[in-house]
């Protein structure tokens, strides 16, 4: 069955279709945009500066050409394609760039950025520490900090408490919307789709948090009293993996007769799910990243400094979340999906399958490089799983 | 240039001249699986560690404890041809197969040992195989493989674990003036916490006295080594990369005895150094090529490199990611810990203001161009590698840095550390042949520039 989109979905779906488009008209504008890559620069801080924070992402129907000059076949596809767009030109209406040590490869992509793109100006690469431990923390801390100066000197202005505080609220509004979003598939059938779920979440990272704000209050509006609802399908099923942010993974998996509930993606909940905690100051924003953001690049166990490590109270406590998210949307099957040579989730894909085996949640693990045409191939076995849920 | 050096004498049984120094640093490390072997049997810890740059090594070795390393006994799976089994037990655990190789081989090992073996060594683990690890300790230098796959260990060993802290940055914002100072309060932190936990799991205090009797050691092993990479810069190159690969664990990661070490690396120096003053080359064939090496080696297939000696193929420099840092004066330093910090992180941070100064963000990049123009390369091999991101991610950025700003040409070979049905050495050979022509071109281009070599 066709649904018919409602306002709030239809102006989500031409953000999510041309990204760059409110950008451009706010650069025109006057407002500075800042582009960053991953979830782990602190968008608050770009906001409450008076910038617009627009999250880099690669495109999976563009071929990569450009990148090949500057980077190996053997890295990251989302990373490559991402510094090939940026060699094609496509992210010129940015005013700077922003990475982080989410992983390895991921730093150095700003470096490249650097080396070969040049353009924009201001560029800033924040290191990560790689465990949860309180001197990370604080470390981290210190590392906002000096991107906090940097940014300064480029917006030619202070950063006060209170337009920090302002803008963590306004962030904070933003997850909390997310959240209800993501209730929203709650019910069977869910509310709204899969895709429609992205699309809101690709525009949310294309817009002004507080244009994004209105968007979703709109969409949540709309959907809650949509009347042709999505099909009741045979399966809920969870995604897990790292980047995804175009929609034909879930489509495929949506025709192969599956409803994707919910995911821990990190275009999906894992910038949303926690909100940062007051006082709202640096220390706040580093505790929110590098702890309460559910990620595999962090390195966390049950207990710090355990003296024997437990197998089963260490999943417990890698993935609880999860369990949660099985639990509140009735989750019946798990994709595990990733992109070639991410270690960072590679190393993670057993462990969790184990996880879930022990939830009674059947897993599939499927493997791809970023690109429409690669998910081609994972047709099959996606059905094939979905077949063995019914 | 190098086509002018004297040629060494020619042994007909070997074309790469081996260091003798070479060999008793290369048992030191063979030593030290023996003694692990030897310290599980007895009921005493033994430590998996990954390489840390010395943050850990040091501490681990003052309370005495036995340590291997699974990077370096991956390389020996390759070298004796007995990774393959290992790799598929990996495989057959659901690890994906584009992870490091090192990591799938040792995931494999563990795996055997206590899902097939009940905890036994593998029978077909060379070298009587790793003791089964009371502690494992990660790092988070470089790759993200390094503490990724210890933490999936969890999955066979309940021995505890601890990830090490190092900052890991970018050029420019690496030398903002007031890092330094938290950084090393993060580090001293991070090791306070560290040592803590080490007391609290063995049930005794850090020897202090030893730890301050290590760092000092290591200063000096890395000078050293230091003074060596500096001799290596003559011409003919009086080292080959394979003797340095051979003999480098001791200060990589300090393994065996490190008194012992030191005197043994003072043997080598003196033996290079020899080597030097008689114009005597690291292979047995006229050095017609200067190449560096970058960055990890085909372990199973080092016999290639006999065939381009043949040739008159010199690796003279290699790896820059296995050498130890240009020495930094700790004098002003009293607190161990902080020493310690100062040691590892130079590691990372000693290339920065070099790459700003060169306008080149890619510290890796920056790193080789030094190395080209020190060692007067003629030529690069470079080698991707399917299942090392970390070593293969910047490499482009080399090739393109080197030849845009030096004519310095580069072999790109595709390959791997551990998996050799994706390196063909006929095909290599073949394409080197060809590359000797572009290095004869891109000599005459830079003379015509001025510069040197
Ligand atoms: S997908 Fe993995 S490797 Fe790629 S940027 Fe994300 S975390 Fe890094
Ligand atoms: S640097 Fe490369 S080879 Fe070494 S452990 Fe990391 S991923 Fe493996």
């Amino acid at each position: 069955m066709v649904i018919a989109m409602t306002k709030g979905l239809s102006l989500a779906r031409g953000v999510y279709q041309d990204r760059g488009l409110r950008m451009r008209e706010l650069r025109k504008s006057g407002k500075k945009i800042i582009g960053y890559i991953c979830l782990y620069p602190p968008v608050e801080i770009i906001t409450a500066l008076g910038m617009i924070p627009f999250r880099i992402f690669g495109d999976m129907n563009e071929t990569i050409t450009a990148a090949d000059q500057v980077s190996t076949t053997l890295v990251c596809p989302f990373l490559r394609s991402i510094i090939d767009l940026a060699l094609k030109g496509k992210f010129n209406f940015l005013d700077g760039v922003v990475g982080a040590h989410t992983c390895d490869i991921g730093a150095g992509l700003i470096l490249q950025w650097r080396d070969f793109v040049k353009s924009p100006n201001f560029s800033h690469l924040l290191d990560v520490p790689h465990t949860d431990h309180a001197p990370a923390v604080d470390y981290f801390e210190g590392q906002i900090n000096s991107f906090k100066r940097h940014l300064e000197e480029f917006a030619g202005q202070q950063l006060t408490d209170d337009k920090l505080a302002k803008a963590i609220e306004l962030h904070n509004t933003q997850r909390k919307l997310v959240r209800q979003l993501y209730d929203l598939r709650k019910p069977d059938p869910p509310l709204l789709t899969s895709m429609e779920n992205l699309e809101v979440l690709v525009a949310l990272f294309s817009l002004p948090v507080d244009e994004g704000n209105e968007l979703l209050e709109n969409v949540i509006a709309d959907v809650q009293e949509r009347k042709d609802k999505p099909d009741k399908k045979k399966a809920r099923l969870l995604v897990w993996g790292p980047v995804f942010d175009n929609t034909s993974l879930y489509e495929l998996i949506e025709s192969a007769g599956a409803s994707v509930v919910v995911d821990d993606t990190c275009v999906g909940t894992r910038a949303f799910w926690a909100d940062v905690k007051p006082p709202y100051d640096l220390h706040s924003l580093a505790q929110h990243y590098l702890v309460d953001i559910k990620c595999p690049r962090t390195y966390r166990q049950a207990q710090p400094a355990e003296l024997k490590k437990n197998y089963d109270k260490d999943l417990e406590s890698r993935f609880d979340y999860i369990k949660k998210a099985v639990t509140d949307w009735k989750v019946k099957g798990a994709i595990l999906q990733s992109v070639k040579y991410c270690d960072t989730h590679g190393y993670e894909v057993p462990n969790l399958r184990h996880y879930l085996d022990g939830l009674g949640i059947p897993s599939l693990y499927i493997e791809h490089d970023y690109s429409e045409r690669s998910l081609a191939p994972i047709k099959t076995r996606v059905e094939a799983f979905v077949e063995t849920l019914g | 240039m190098s086509e002018t050096a004297t040629p060494a004498k020619t042994d007909q049984k070997r074309a790469i001249n081996r260091l003798k120094s070479m060999y008793p640093l290369r048992n030191l490390v063979q030593q030290d699986y023996i003694d692990t072997l030897n310290a599980s049997n007895e009921g005493k810890p033994t430590v998996w560690a990954m390489l840390n740059y010395w943050e850990g090594d040091l501490p681990l070795k003052a309370m005495g404890l036995n340590i291997v390393y699974p990077e370096n006994y991956s390389t020996l799976l390759a070298s004796t041809g007995s990774a393959e089994s290992f790799l598929d037990a990996s495989d057959s655990d659901g690890y994906p197969t584009h992870l490091c190789g090192y990591g799938r081989s040792t995931i494999g090992y563990s795996y055997r040992m206590m899902k097939d073996l009940n905890g036994r060594i593998p029978p077909e683990a060379p070298l009587g195989g790793m003791a089964k690890p009371t502690l494992l300790l990660g790092s988070g230098i470089i790759c993200d493989a390094r503490f990724k796959w210890f933490q999936a260990l969890g999955r066979y060993f309940d021995a505890p674990q601890w990830v090490l802290e190092m900052p890991m940055m970018g050029t420019a914002e690496g030398t903002e003036p007031d890092l330094e100072g938290y950084q090393i309060k993060f580090l001293v932190r991070e090791l306070q916490a560290f040592i803590a936990f080490l007391e609290k799991l063995l049930g005794r205090k850090m020897d202090w006295a030893r730890l301050e009797e290590l760092i000092d050691l290591a200063v000096k092993i890395h000078e050293t080594n230091w003074q060596i990479s500096e001799l290596r810069k003559s011409i003919p190159g009086p080292m080959h990369s394979t003797d340095f690969w051979s003999s480098m664990p001791p200060s990589l990661f300090f393994a065996g005895d490190m008194a012992t070490a030191l005197k043994l690396y003072q043997d080598m120096l003196a033996e290079v150094q020899e080597r030097v003053n008689n114009k005597i080359a690291g292979i047995n064939y006229p050095e017609k090529y200067r190449i560096v090496f970058s960055e990890l080696p085909p372990w199973h297939s080092l016999k290639f490199f006999d065939s381009l000696a043949e040739k008159g193929w010199n690796f003279v420099f290699e790896s820059r990611g296995y050498h130890a840092p240009r020495p930094l004066d700790f004098s002003h330093v009293s607190d161990p810990l902080e020493k310690l910090a100062r040691l590892s992180r130079n590691f990372i941070f000693s290339i920065h203001p070099c790459a700003l100064e060169d306008g080149i963000a890619n510290p890796v990049a920056e790193v080789y161009l030094q190395t080209a123009r020190e060692f007067k390369a003629d030529g690069f091999f470079l080698h991707p590698l399917i299942s090392c991101r970390a070593a293969s991610a910047g490499l482009r950025s080399v090739q393109d840095f080197l030849m845009k700003r030096l004519n310095v040409p580069t072999l790109w070979v595709e390959g791997d550390i551990i998996d050799k049905r994706v390196f063909n050495p006929q095909e290599t050979l073949a394409r080197a042949e060809a590359f000797e022509q572009t290095m004869e071109h891109y000599r005459k281009v830079r003379k015509a520039q001025g510069l040197d070599w």
